[in-house]
């Protein structure tokens, strides 16, 4: 999952994206309104965390910019104004949620977790697909009961595509979205972690859960027989 | 019930008064000038009745050319006294007890008032000549008559207090009216009083909008209050709207400021990290501990500045005079490591120091604010010039060469927490107190603060504080100290 954030108090910027990348989210983030609308209007984000008093654009123009080129990517309002009213406000320009500063970091990562699963379609922090099941919030995964042990970036690529079930995933989609500028990347990389992903899924008695489709991408496999 | 002053009651008391005053001096008047008329007219009916019994006064058929009464024909008042005497004193006819008049010796109509058996009288005296058989050739006999003819004087009192009592009533008719149509009129000409009051009564801690109805505008009486309400209003409202503004920007400041500190910890203590990662984390929590400190510090700094004047009126503390010339020294020292960094010559040029009634501490972050701004705000290589001049008061400018102010900004860049991007970006440094700090200070002192742009770009703040001439250093030629 790729987040964007734009905040202009650099430490405070630089503090979020250690905590979200440290969960395991793909963070880019900009200091200042004109760059963070440049890149929120981009569409590979699942989700934005946008200040509002910000040089050059405010908030509430990065936002209303967004809605108005018809991109749903859930928006998380950081704000240290007072007033129920600008919430409200926010709220009913389509913002989808709000934190106040001073915010609690925990709070911040759990709220934005939560609005990239709403925003999936899933409201549950355990995600399941056949008999595989992926706890959000402990990073776990496990099929028929055996917890199965992956890297960041397999937890990662089997998050998104348990999210995006019986669709087809490019490579170039997951790329995206599970990686920031920070980040050297290549499509083979993808490959590569893609084929662990499979083997690790892959223990005595099941079928495999990923499908690989030539030239087009991934797919999960929801309906698998049970043997 | 506390006294409590009633225009409408005062207005109605005071007209009413005067309506009264004037009915008694009307009615004084008439009373006067009615007692004359009727006087007037009841001495003619004496006389006239006199005259009627000199007519009665008839030639008696007998040997003596004598003259006799004769009352038929004659109709006299009501209580009349009167009596009819000859020359010889023979008494031709009375009515009444006479009492004893004192009557002039020589023969002449007079009047005179007696009390007799507790009435007032009025009697006439009227002497007249009666001549018998004036036909006759020694032009007959001259009988002189004095007649002494009175009746009671109540009448005229009657008339004059029946005439008196007309215009008691009629007075008390006009006083009633007066007094209805004065509580309603004056009522109504109160009422754009009570409008305004009313659109005043709408006024409340959130809603300080206040515009004075037209009725109280059109009041000549009125248009003074309605135009000193609305204007203390707006500036009531200024003011805390400013009030309102700075409590907001510094819980914003204050906040973003927590915030970060909150989540540098808060990102350090996600999971188990390594000592040199602990010890980084450390370093930079304190650095944003640090920021959030001075912030607070500033806030603090502004607060007592505008606080302290009124507390020093109180309390008649002394003044502390400090030299100006030192705390610039002072000031340059400071800021020296930014200026040496952005290799910016800081010329510091005077000619006489001065002495300014505040103390070292407020007067060093006075100059040292001052010079960092300018410092700040100067391009690489830049010179930063400094002059005080002294006079009756100490002027101080600092000029630099940066890109100046924009009008825009020129109007707020003493306001706290004023930064020219309205994003507040932080990046350029500072809390955006520096300057309202320096107002602050230079207004305690009774001085000001003011900024402009030089002709030749860049800024310039001038300052004005009062000064004593130091005595001490009075050089005549100027000093040039480059530093």
């Amino acid at each position: 999952m790729r987040v964007l954030l734009i905040e202009d108090e650099q430490r405070l910027a630089e503090n979020i994206v250690a905590a979200l990348r440290e969960t395991g989210l793909a963070v880019d983030y900009a200091l200042d309104g004109e760059t963070g609308s440049h890149l929120a209007e981009q569409g590979v984000y699942d989700a934005i965390v946008l200040d509002l008093m910000l040089p050059g654009k405010s908030g509430q123009h990065v936002l209303r910019d967004l809605r108005r080129e018809k991109l749903h990517t859930p928006v998380l309002i950081l704000t240290a104004q007072e007033g129920k009213e600008s919430i409200v406000g926010l709220l009913n320009a389509g913002a989808d949620d709000y934190l106040s500063k001073p915010f609690d970091l925990g709070e911040l990562l759990a709220r934005i977790k939560a609005l990239i699963r709403r925003a999936k379609g899933v409201s549950n922090p355990i995600l399941t697909v056949s008999d595989v099941e992926l706890n959000t919030v402990q990073q776990t995964v496990r099929r028929r009961d055996q917890l199965i042990d992956l890297s960041p970036t397999e937890y990662r690529i089997l998050e998104y595509l348990i999210h995006r079930p019986r669709a087809i995933v490019s490579k170039q989609e997951l790329l995206e979205h599970l990686y920031d500028f920070d980040w050297e990347h290549h499509s083979n990389v993808i490959e590569a972690h893609v084929s662990n992903l499979r083997r690790k899924l892959n223990i005595a008695g099941t079928e495999p859960l990923i499908e690989t489709l030539r030239h087009r991408g991934y797919r999960l496999r929801d309906e698998i027989a049970v043997l | 019930m506390k006294k409590s002053l009633s225009i409408t009651r005062r207005l109605t008391v005071t007209v009413l008064a005067l309506e009264f005053l004037s009915a008694m001096a009307l009615i004084s008047a008439i009373t006067i000038h009615e007692w004359h008329v009727q006087l007037k007219a009841f001495d003619s009916s004496l006389e006239a009745s006199a005259e009627s019994l000199m007519g009665a006064v008839q030639d008696a058929e007998d040997e003596g050319d004598n003259v006799m009464l004769d009352m038929r024909g004659v109709h006299l008042g009501k209580n009349a006294i009167y009596r009819v005497k000859d020359e010889r004193g023979r008494v031709l006819g009375s009515a009444g007890g006479l009492p004893s008049l004192e009557l002039p010796l020589a023969p002449e109509h007079v009047f005179r008032n007696v009390d007799i058996s507790g009435r007032s009288y009025r009697f006439f005296v009227l002497h007249g000549l009666r001549i018998v058989d004036p036909g006759e050739p020694n032009g007959g006999t001259p009988h002189s008559i004095t007649i002494i003819y009175g009746t009671p004087i109540e009448h005229v009192w009657h008339e004059v207090i029946e005439s008196i009592r007309f215009f008691a009533i009629a007075t008390a008719v006009l006083l009633g009216v007066t007094a209805l149509i004065m509580a309603w009129s004056v009522r109504a000409v109160l009422s754009p009083v009570n409008e305004l009051a009313r659109e005043a009564e709408r006024i409340s801690a959130r809603d300080w909008h206040f515009d004075a109805p037209r009725s109280a505008k059109e009041t000549v009486e009125l248009r003074p209050l309605a135009a000193a309400l609305e204007a203390a209003l707006a500036r009531l409202q200024g003011s805390f709207d400013q009030q309102r503004r700075f409590t907001n920007d510094a819980a914003h400041e204050l906040k973003t400021d927590v915030a970060i500190v909150k989540s540098s910890l808060q990102l350090l203590s996600m999971r188990k990290r390594t000592v040199e990662e602990y010890g980084q984390g450390l370093a930079l929590s304190l650095d944003d501990f640090t920021r959030l400190e001075m912030t607070v510090q500033k806030m603090l700094t502004l607060a007592r500045l505008e606080q302290q004047p009124i507390e020093n009126h109180r309390s008649g503390a002394e003044v502390q005079y400090c030299s100006l010339r030192d705390v610039i020294e002072d000031a340059m020292h400071q800021s020296k490591p930014l200026a040496e960094l952005k290799a910016i010559t800081v010329v510091f040029e005077y000619a006489a120091d001065a002495k300014v009634p505040i103390d070292n501490r407020d007067a060093l972050l006075l100059c040292s604010n001052i010079l960092l701004n300018a410092l700040q705000h100067s391009p690489n290589g830049a010179t930063v010039r400094i002059a005080m001049t002294v006079n009756d008061e100490a002027w101080l400018t600092i000029e630099d060469q940066g890109g100046g102010v924009s009008d825009e900004d020129r109007a707020h860049v003493f306001e706290p927490f004023y930064r020219g991007d309205p994003s507040r970006s932080r990046r350029s440094g500072g809390t955006g107190l520096g300057l309202s700090i320096c107002k602050a200070i230079c207004e305690r002192a009774g001085g000001s603060i003011e900024i402009e742009n030089r002709v030749a770009g860049g800024a310039l703040v001038r300052v004005k504080l009062p000064a004593e001439l130091s005595e001490a250093i009075h050089s005549s030629s100027a000093q040039l100290k480059e530093q």
